[in-house]
């Protein structure tokens, strides 16, 4: 056995379920199972809050401008100033209002994290059910190629990508997808090779289905668990280096709605006053509290998913 | 284990806590540190174009054969040449083409040796031949050669007897020969005459000044001569070190200066990005001066020991342009392309009355107020106050949404607005300014009719370069800073037709080109300022670009320093005076 | 043993050239005019714009410029840092050590701090230590790393003043590049004790103290997690139970038997571990103004400047293959029932 190798955490395959009638009650009882951990209750409550923000924004917080993502400004002033009338939340360098930042940032967060993981996921079941189900020197060549992505520091990969395709939330979203992409592809090659060696599939094939049939009704199906606990990990994680690349200057653009843009816009305001440092504290905690749920609640969630799908580690909970 | 740690803490924490200072006797009596942000591109003086470079270079490692007394711009004072040429005293030819220069007896390079007229030669000719790619050389070329360039695109087109007859030795003067008479010539001596010793830069493999071998040293690359990260010059400090990890520059003071040797022994000038970390060394006393954006300026008032000099004038403008010839090709910006509400034609700025709309729909005061906390003043054009010519009292523009909907009204025979219109203007990232004066924009336009639409997009500097190279900019901001201080050197760059922003955005007017000819030959003052009031009249009546603003700079230091002055068109401090008491 | 770990060096070279390839090829994106905004910096400079791409062949294709950059490689050039200043290796050599050190001391809090917080979780499982480093491991996985940085920066150093940015003070760093300082190593902390500068050594620690901080705690949180339940998983087994039941001491029981064999999911760990390490310090160091090849790296990204990007890029791919083979060596020499393919 070689010994693991992987950028994420170590995901445990699950079992395949059991087909016929004890699905019912599988699911039944993954659902309590669920329910009775607090903090996988907690995390779906706080992913819930966040679902509900994101589509109640245009509500929460009326957009006044043509692009409802960017973020309306009384003024042009550098300063920012504090939570007060007009402004519950305060407002950040050269004005831009943090409450309308946070509601509409839940929105970019989830457009973002979203099509992050369907690209990635989309790039995965093309290479990785090619790779995985084929094998040989296909699987070789594309194995290889995730290796040498997983190679280059991540950070660095989507910098140099949104450099040089220039920055906008488009760019930031495909130059992280560039780099989820062979960790999903791992994982799905992963299962395949698994899933395609068991009874039932080599029974289909027995029966002569077709590949492409036997991939879609057998094969896929029984990936989406560990898909699914790969990627309610992973949603925290991409909006964390979506916030990084906008930090370093090379996502949204300024006044864009989004978390990573207030925070950096908060970077030169950290030291407040010469008189008191916690002046703009605002500027950095309000967002910042916002990332933190958000990624709070998607490590809950996936650790739940992991937890209920996984029952392997249930002895240790 | 816990409570090892715990003690490691303390000693740690308590270590920390004692250079915690407050009121404060001077620290470091002896060294002078500067933090700014952006390190030198090179310390070669026929190399650097960048501020970062030029405060090291001038005046404080080498030195030119004029200089200025103090803040004041108009008159120069004797430093390399021992008089200031004039008309008066005859070094300046009544034909205005011959400028001598006696050169002063005595003067020690860093390395002992003493400087001679040959020495002030062969620096010039290597400013002029070296002429790199993006490089200063154009500067004393153009008035001497009477060219910009030494090259058309690989082929060379000066050859050494053109450039060597414009600069001779005639005993102990250094005599130059115009190809054109240039009333500004003086001030560009002052700024860029730099002088190195031949016998130095020839043993360390640069040009020995011979006519042969020219070719070979021009157009160098970044590290291709040891002058690069090695100065040798008769400034009053000369170079100990230059850290580009650290990024730090190191100076020591020349005893063997000419004048009195300078009060401080060390001067320290450091890159430092985060303005956090600028503030705080200026707080504890281990920086005495550091560089403040605007921006940040709240954020260091009221600091105890600390002094705040502003207002201080500045030859800078930052302006917004128009394109009046877009490239209408895979152009993001310019939306439909056409005048039907959703885009905009590529000859949109073409028409005067739709310039003066955006110019009269820019809030100038609001922009002063909020992107430079009220420190700038309004420009009528480029020439700018502190520039012979400039007038306040000549007419500009002012914020009037109704005169600026009179003027949309008759853009384009009414279409403008009863179509309305639709596009993007680009701004380069970090440039807060900027980004202020394009929301501006966008605010005020779109007030006045709701089927105007402005976007604005900020973009990263290679991509805005991109933009700006393929003529695909619509209305962008940029601005231009002083290389010397005549009005010639603004003038040129913003109404020649063969001017930097004309060529870009296709403006031409033979008229401006003929009245800058006029002043740049003149080297009467009287006559220049009429012709270069016209030239302002030309800038409001054309309003080729929106002239926004004229900032007004600000330095912070602790109060322990002293002889600190301003001068506009040094790159950072001159140190020679400077004490910490 | 020795024939996996040479197969795996053997992927060294192949991981180079990949790497250099994908960087070239982002290239393809690139316009000469942009690629030229290395050199340009004013909008003084603009005319000289299709000078510049002439002079610095800009305008060739990218597969071109790929060739080009090979052979320089083979004659063991680098390249020249436009951002640097200096030749891509001299960069290299001289912003390495700072994020060895910086490195080297997360990896040894990580390690220390992680294992004994997750140790001791496990053992006191559902108690209130179990619950507090649960919840801190939670919270160190979802704040941003630079999020965490500012906040500690804005109390740390904003406000008490006790622990600084960057790698020295000023009067430090002075010191440090004088005549009087002899450079062994490039780890400032350790050439400080074998210069006998103690005070530089507390200035070195106490501009060490945040960026480590901010480094650990989200790796830290992963391996505090890994820990707990790997070591809880251990309890669990027939051997753990059977010494319980012989008598033996609670602590002789974590320590001799459950402990080692816990910590084999950690060694595996290791190398993810290190990855997160490489990634995380990129950002920390930008964040902390430290002057590693992590702040070098990204400022070299944000300007295009390629020999740089390829340069850094090639120097960390080899380091995260070398540290993947070490933990799986590790993993191999700690557990007898792990055979190397």
């Amino acid at each position: 056995m070689t010994a693991v190798r992987s950028s994420t955490p170590a995901i445990p395959l699950s079992r395949a379920p059991r087909a016929g009638r004890t699905v019912e009650t599988g699911w039944h009882r993954t659902l309590r199972r669920f329910r009775r951990n607090p903090l996988s209750v907690l995390g779906a409550v706080i992913i819930a809050f966040f679902v509900v923000l994101a589509l109640l924004a245009p509500f929460l917080a009326h957009p006044t401008e043509r692009n409802p993502f960017m973020i309306p400004h009384s003024g042009y002033a550098s300063d920012p100033h504090p939570p007060g009338p007009g402004h519950p939340f305060g407002t950040t360098e050269e004005q831009f209002d943090l409450y309308y930042g946070v509601i509409w940032g839940s929105r970019t967060a989830f457009v973002v994290a979203l099509s992050v993981v369907a690209t990635a996921v989309v790039i995965a079941l093309l290479l990785g059910s090619i790779s995985g189900y084929y094998g040989g020197p296909l699987d070789e060549l594309v194995m290889r190629v995730t290796d040498i992505f997983l190679a280059f520091p991540h950070l660095i990969l989507a910098v140099v990508i949104v450099a040089v395709l220039g920055q906008s939330v488009r760019n930031a979203v495909i130059a992280i997808a560039v780099v989820e992409w062979p960790t999903y592809t791992r994982l799905l090659r992963g299962e395949f090779l698994r899933v395609r060696d068991m009874e039932y599939v080599q029974a289909a094939r027995a029966l002569g289905g077709g590949d492409p049939h036997i991939i879609a009704r057998h094969v896929i199906p029984n990936t989406i668990y560990p898909m699914l606990i790969l990627a309610s990990l992973n949603m925290g994680g991409i909006v964390i280096t979506f916030a990084a690349l906008s930090f370093l200057g090379l996502g949204a653009p300024i006044g864009y709605a989004d978390w990573g843009q207030l925070i950096s816009l908060s970077h030169n305001w950290i030291v407040g006053t010469a008189g008191d440092p916690f002046t703009f504290w605002y500027t950095l905690i309000v967002p910042g509290t916002a990332i933190f749920l958000f990624v709070l609640g998607w490590n809950l969630l996936g650790d739940a998913f992991r937890d209920v799908f996984d029952p392997r580690l249930q002895g240790s909970r | 284990m816990a409570a090892l740690f715990l003690a490691g803490v303390l000693i740690v924490l308590t270590s920390g806590a004692g250079t915690r200072v407050a009121g404060q006797s001077v620290k470091n009596p002896d060294t002078f540190v500067t933090l700014r942000y952006g390190d030198p591109e090179s310390l070669d003086p026929a190399y650097q174009y960048d501020t970062a470079s030029y405060e090291i270079v001038y005046p404080n490692v080498y030195e030119t054969l004029i200089g200025y007394n103090g803040s004041v711009l108009s008159t120069y004072v004797p430093r390399l040449s021992t008089e200031v040429p004039s008309l008066a005293n005859h070094l300046i030819s009544a034909d205005g083409l011959t400028y001598t220069f006696p050169i002063r007896q005595g003067v020690k390079f860093h390395d002992g040796t003493t400087m001679t007229p040959e020495d002030v030669r062969y620096s010039v000719l290597r400013f002029m031949l070296q002429d790199r790619d993006g490089g200063p050389s154009w500067l004393l070329l153009s008035p001497l050669v009477g060219k910009e360039s030494t090259r058309d695109g690989d082929k060379i087109v000066v050859t050494y007897a053109d450039a060597a007859k414009t600069v001779t030795v005639q005993g102990n003067n250094v005599v130059f020969h115009l190809a054109h008479p240039y009333g500004a010539f003086l001030s560009i001596v002052a700024a860029w005459s730099f002088v190195m010793p031949k016998a130095w830069a020839a043993a360390h493999g640069d040009w020995d000044g011979s006519a042969g071998t020219w070719q070979k040293f021009n157009n160098p690359k970044l590290q291709d001569r040891y002058a690069f990260d090695h100065m040798n010059g008769t400034g009053p400090f000369k170079l100990v070190s230059w850290d580009r990890q650290a990024k730090e520059v190191i100076l020591a003071r020349h005893d063997g200066y000419w004048r009195a040797p300078a009060r401080l022994s060390r001067v320290v000038i450091r890159d430092v990005a985060e303005f956090s970390n600028r503030r705080l060394q200026l707080q504890q006393g281990d920086a005495d001066l550091v560089e403040v954006d605007r921006a940040d300026q709240s954020k260091v008032m009221g600091m105890a020991d600390v002094a705040i000099r502003d207002d201080l004038p500045r030859l800078l403008i930052q302006v917004l342009h128009f394109n009046f010839k877009i490239d209408p090709t895979a152009n993001p910006d310019i939306g439909s392309g056409k005048l039907d509400g959703s885009g905009i034609p590529p000859d949109f700025f073409s028409d005067v009355h739709v310039r003066k709309a955006f110019a009269y729909a820019f809030d100038y005061g609001t922009f002063i107020r909020d992107a430079y906390r009220g420190k700038a003043i309004q420009p009528s054009g480029p020439i700018i106050q502190g520039l012979l010519g400039y007038d306040p009292s000549l007419p500009k523009y002012t914020f009037d949404k109704n005169k600026a909907a009179a003027e949309f009204k008759e853009a384009w025979g009414g279409n403008v607005w009863s179509t309305g219109f639709k596009f993007t203007l680009t701004f380069n990232t970090g440039n807060a300014a900027r980004q202020i004066g394009a929301q501006i924009i966008k605010d005020s336009v779109e007030s006045l009719n709701p089927k105007f639409k402005v976007d604005i997009r900020n973009l990263q500097w290679s991509s805005f370069l991109q933009l700006t190279n393929a003529h695909k900019g619509t209305l962008y901001a940029l601005g231009w800073a002083v290389d010397y201080p005549d009005p010639d050197d603004f003038a040129q760059p913003f109404l020649s037709s063969k001017g930097d922003y004309p060529q870009r955005n296709s403006y031409s007017n033979p008229e401006a080109d003929r009245l800058i000819q006029q002043a740049a030959a003149s080297s009467d003052p009287a006559k220049r300022k009429a012709l270069y009031k016209q030239l302002t009249e030309i800038a409001y009546n054309d309003v080729p670009s929106i002239w926004a603003a004229q900032p007004t700079a600000f330095k912070v230091m602790r109060s322990w320093v002293r002889g600190w002055y301003w001068n506009t068109v040094y790159g950072g401090e001159d140190y020679y005076p400077l004490s910490k008491q | 043993m020795t024939g996996f770990i040479l197969r795996r060096l053997l992927l060294l070279p192949f991981v180079a050239l990949g790497v250099s390839v994908l960087i070239f090829s982002l290239l393809q994106f690139l316009t000469p005019a942009m690629r030229a905004s290395l050199y340009i910096h004013d909008p003084k400079q603009l005319n000289a714009l299709p000078d510049i791409i002439r002079k610095f062949h800009l305008d060739r294709p990218a597969y071109v410029q790929y060739w080009e950059w090979l052979k320089q490689v083979a004659h063991g050039d680098l390249g020249w840092s436009e951002t640097a200043r200096e030749p891509v290796a001299d960069a290299i050599r001289g912003y390495f050590p700072a994020t060895l050190e910086l490195g080297a001391y997360s990896f040894a809090c990580i390690l220390a701090l992680g294992i004994w917080l997750g140790t001791q979780s496990a053992v006191h499982k559902d108690r209130l230590l179990d619950h507090v480093s649960r919840f801190t491991s939670i919270s160190g996985a979802s704040l941003p790393t630079f999020v965490w940085g500012l906040l500690l920066l804005m109390v740390f150093y904003g406000h008490f003043g006790w622990f600084p940015p960057d790698r020295l003070s000023l009067a430090a760093g002075l010191f440090v590049r004088s005549p009087g300082f002899h450079p062994h190593t490039g780890l400032m902390t350790i050439d400080a004790l074998l210069n006998r500068q103690w005070w530089i050594f507390w200035d070195a620690v106490r501009h060490l103290v945040l960026p480590v901080a901010t480094l650990t705690y989200f790796l830290t949180a992963v391996l505090v997690r890994i820990t707990r339940s790997s070591m809880l998983e251990t309890l669990r087994t027939d051997y753990v139970r059977t010494a319980r039941a012989k008598g033996l001491a609670q602590r002789t029981v974590v320590d001799k038997h459950a402990r080692r064999n816990a910590l084999i999911p950690v060694i595996t760990l290791a190398g993810l571990l290190f990855v997160g390490l490489l990634s995380g310090v990129v950002i920390t160091e930008t964040v902390f103004n430290y002057p590693g090849i992590g702040r070098w790296g990204v400022s070299a990204s944000q300007q295009l400047d390629i020999p740089a990007v390829t340069g850094f890029a090639l120097i960390f791919s080899g380091l995260l293959v070398l540290g993947n083979l070490c933990a799986d060596v590790l993993y191999a020499l700690v557990d007898p029932r792990i055979r190397l393919q």
